[in-house]
């Protein structure tokens, strides 16, 4: 199931919008997506 | 959140049941603050890096970026001895400066995905910028794909995946 879930950065007043999916293997290696900048698809 | 080749990966990532997280950065979507110029785009990265060591309480993270998100999300590696490799797709090298490669330099697995069409990350540079990276590390070059993996979006992920279970 994926979770919407929405977290402060510590020191720092601003919120990320992320998602989530929890495997059924808690402990395994997760993996941790990194979207371009939409800035920079601009091309 | 949708992005062609994030989804791709984070798809596959899904149905072999492996927990994944993407985000996204300050100031795009319902995330809040400016755009920072990579130093708070770091920041970002970090914090859920944090997020799942801490709170989700993870044992071991991998990395995976595309674009922008390669050279931010790859920079990161040596944030925590839990990251265990980066997979990166299209890093641009050249536009984005010499900070994030030094940032991403690592004695870590690393995977780099290139398209031989693209003109953005380009190809030509490909290879001068993958020497400057010590072992362990592979590169994997996709016939026919430019910078937006238009149809490649699958190919891409799946070796993604493949170097994911080969270092986990």
């Amino acid at each position: 199931m994926i979770e919407n879930e929405e977290f402060f950065i510590n020191n720092d007043d601003i919120k990320l919008e992320a998602e989530f999916f929890q495997s059924s293997s808690k402990t395994d290696v997760a993996a941790l997506l990194v979207h371009p900048h939409p800035q920079f698809l601009r091309i | 959140m949708y992005n062609n080749v994030v989804s791709a990966v984070f798809n596959i990532f899904m149905s072999n049941d492996i927990s994944c997280l993407r985000f996204n950065f300050r100031a795009v979507g319902r995330s809040t603050g400016n755009h920072s110029s990579g130093r708070g785009e770091l920041s970002d990265v970090k914090a859920c890096i944090d997020f799942l060591i801490n709170l989700k309480k993870v044992e071991k993270v991998f990395i995976c970026g595309y674009s922008y998100g390669a050279a931010i999300g790859c920079s990161t590696v040596n944030h925590s001895e839990k990251i265990i490799g980066y997979a990166s797709i299209s890093f641009p090298w050249d536009f984005i400066g010499p900070k994030y490669k030094k940032l991403s330099q690592a004695d870590k697995p690393k995977l780099f995905i290139q398209g031989d069409r693209d003109d953005v990350a380009n190809f030509n540079n490909f290879q001068k910028h993958y020497d400057f990276y010590s072992n362990p590390k592979e590169h994997k070059i996709i016939k026919g794909a430019d910078h937006f993996y238009g149809g490649y979006e699958r190919q891409a992920a799946e070796e993604v995946f493949r170097f994911y279970k080969s270092i986990k």
